[in-house]
């Protein structure tokens, strides 16, 4: 065995890859259970992966095959219920992780120099989840599939100019039909390994840049423990909370987040009364419905996911920690989490009196949070410095400025060499 | 303190989850439930096969499906005469004679159950909705429109007795048709206490080795 592992060695970097990005990676001692929600996700991708190939052995993405297709996985095929199930209430968890782990990292800065690009290529990550979601919603062939996917696809028609045949172009019709279907499933099968490439890339920046921790700062490297044995261990009993809870779903309530409607089979002549998206697309789904014009409200829709890709600049603070030593942007955080549940909420009903101003009102909530963030956060600075910052926390201020005048004076004596030469 | 405030997470979890696994029957009104007692299965399918089949097909159940809840051979063999076993259950009038009587084709019931928000209870409460009105005609009280007649004969049943034998009747088609649209579902509850008792036993003991080996640390 030794022998086969130094042959290896030889060609390949196994001895030391395991040492360096798995055995003895060095994490914060300090990480919350907060932390366990990335390595959750991709539990549930690989769930959601292996589950998918064997539900695709036994679907059939045809316009007039799809439906009964379902069904005969669910009532025919040995444990196709447990698949389906697992698929099914799989996609619902898969959004539960991301969003908690997007709370995290909202909640604790995580998102602040230096993880941009972490906070960045896992925004990919959301937009290729919610598109695989997206798809793979139309594939049971239910009136909410189809309904659910005429109403997204026609938003495309909103575009100027060009509208009317990109909808056409997406559809592959004039409406959704099998060429849509067909078109979906092969989408919706080749994305998530996109996805799976695009946590690589998620992955080589964390252990690049390293795991943040709930104080927000930087520590030391006593306070890194390598992460197996502490976080394998942790990260598994997190793994079995989750799967108690998901099992939960799966065994007793499966049907808790398929809408009835769904059971009928897709009708294009027949329009359900209420069309309403999966409860992960409600909030932006009531953004969407609450600008008056249609092609601002799909403008707005577009920014309310997009527009967390702001954070880094938005929040320019130079007090380290998210919202642990921050009270103006822990308000914020929040207002801002429950103002989402509202959205949700008026997301879920049919816009009718109060609901829509409502709705109008969180939505501009919505985004007035994201842009008095820059000024709360300066405000708040100077709010601290008035009160006293802790000896600890100036020194530690001290400390980060110290950091980023070395490195620039490094990155300008090598360009000075560079001239010279 | 961490330790403790973690454990009783936990425990919270088991209890949560023990309550939760221990009240998940179904109830339609008038005090019924939806039935997985084969005898109330039974019954809902012989009414279904005698009175509904006549517009209504269960494309997704065939004959053999029904020795799963408790008939025999010879009783599935009595029901279906001259049809296979292995074909689906569907409906007396054809698609084109329904179309003649009622100018639309009443719709498979083997999902039903699930097509409609909370949909036993919906069926249950279809079934005995029925009113004459001034005029002497059947209305149905949450379905403006129905064109399915008052099978039961409910809105001219006498006395409660017989109110309360239709009620009973309405509840096992309701129950039947619960079984036809998850045949899986008693299988399904089950296997999902033995999973979750197992997690949960493995969560605990996982729980152990995370503290057993973060102690090294202090």
């Amino acid at each position: 065995m030794k022998n086969i592992i130094s042959w290896i060695d030889r060609r390949f970097p196994l001895t030391s890859f395991v040492k360096n990005e798995l055995t003895e990676y060095p994490t914060p001692r300090n990480l919350s259970f907060w932390w366990n929600f990335g390595s959750l996700a991709g539990v549930v991708l690989v769930i959601q992966i292996i589950t998918g190939v064997f539900l695709a052995m036994h679907y059939k993405a045809d316009a007039s095959l799809a439906f009964d297709s379902v069904e005969h996985i669910m009532r025919d095929v040995n444990y196709g219920w447990l698949i389906r199930y697992m698929h099914s209430t799989g996609a619902t968890a898969f959004f539960a992780v991301i969003f908690l782990h997007m709370a995290r990292t909202l909640y604790y800065g995580s998102y602040r120099s230096p993880r941009e690009l972490m906070w960045w290529t896992g925004q990919i990550l959301l937009l290729l989840i919610m598109a695989t979601a997206f798809m793979g919603y139309l594939l049971p062939w239910g009136q909410m599939s189809y309904w659910g996917a005429q109403v997204i696809t026609s938003l495309f028609g909103a575009v100027p100019f060009l509208g009317d045949e990109l909808v056409i172009w997406l559809r592959g019709d004039f409406t959704v039909g099998d060429a849509t279907l067909t078109r979906f499933f092969a989408l919706h099968y080749l994305v998530p390994f996109i996805i799976m490439a695009m946590i690589m890339v998620h992955l080589v920046a964390l252990h690049s840049v390293k795991s943040s921790n709930p104080s927000g700062i930087n520590l030391a490297d006593k306070d890194n423990i390598p992460f197996h044995p502490y976080f394998t261990t942790k990260d598994l009993f997190g793994l079995c909370i989750f799967l108690v809870i998901y099992s939960y779903f799966v065994f007793f309530q499966p049907n808790m987040f398929i809408e009835a409607e769904n059971y009928i089979p897709a009708d294009p002549l027949q329009t359900p009364i209420h069309i309403v998206p999966e409860w992960y697309f409600l909030p932006f789904y009531a953004i969407l419905r609450s600008i008056p014009d249609l092609l601002g409200g799909v403008i707005a829709m577009t920014i309310s996911v997009l527009i967390f890709t702001l954070m880094p600049f938005l929040d320019r603070t130079k007090i380290p920690g998210g919202a642990v030593y921050r009270p103006f942007y822990r308000v914020l955080f929040y207002v801002f989490l429950i103002n989402v549940l509202v959205l949700g909420y008026v997301g879920a009903k049919p816009p009718e009196g109060f609901l829509v101003i409502l709705g109008q009102f969180s939505t501009a909530l919505y985004f007035g949070l994201f842009a008095i963030l820059p000024f709360l956060a300066k405000k708040e600075e100077l709010w601290l410095r008035k009160k006293g910052l802790s000896p600890e926390l100036e020194a530690l201020i001290q400390s980060e400025e110290k950091h980023k005048a070395e490195r620039l004076a490094a990155k300008r004596k090598a360009k000075g060499q560079q001239n010279e030469k | 303190m961490k330790n403790k405030k973690s454990l009783l997470l936990l425990l919270s979890v088991v209890l949560y989850s023990s309550q939760i696994l221990a009240s998940s029957s179904v109830s339609l009104l008038d005090g019924y439930e939806v039935s997985v007692e084969q005898e109330s299965l039974k019954k809902g399918a012989t009414i279904y096969y005698n009175l509904c089949r006549m517009c209504h097909s269960l494309k997704y159940i065939k004959y053999q499906h029904l020795l799963e809840i408790g008939f025999n051979e010879a009783e599935v063999n009595a029901l279906r005469q001259e049809h296979l076993m292995n074909k689906a259950i569907v409906s007396t009038a054809t698609p084109e004679n329904a179309m003649k009587m009622f100018g639309m084709v009443p719709p498979d019931l083997s999902i039903m159950a699930k097509a409609r928000k909370h949909g036993p209870e919906y069926i249950y409460s279809l079934m005995l909705s029925y009113v004459e009105n001034s005029e002497g005609i059947y209305e149905n009280k949450i379905f403006n429109g129905i064109k399915m007649p008052d099978v039961f004969s409910y809105s001219i049943a006498q006395g409660e007795q017989e109110k309360q034998k239709i009620q009973k009747d309405a509840a096992d088609v309701a129950s039947f048709l619960t079984w036809t649209s998850d045949p899986h579902a008693s299988d399904r509850k089950t296997m999902g206490f033995y999973v979750i008792a197992y997690l949960l036993v493995l969560s605990g003991l996982m729980y152990l080795v995370m503290r057993r080996v973060w102690r090294r640390l202090d």
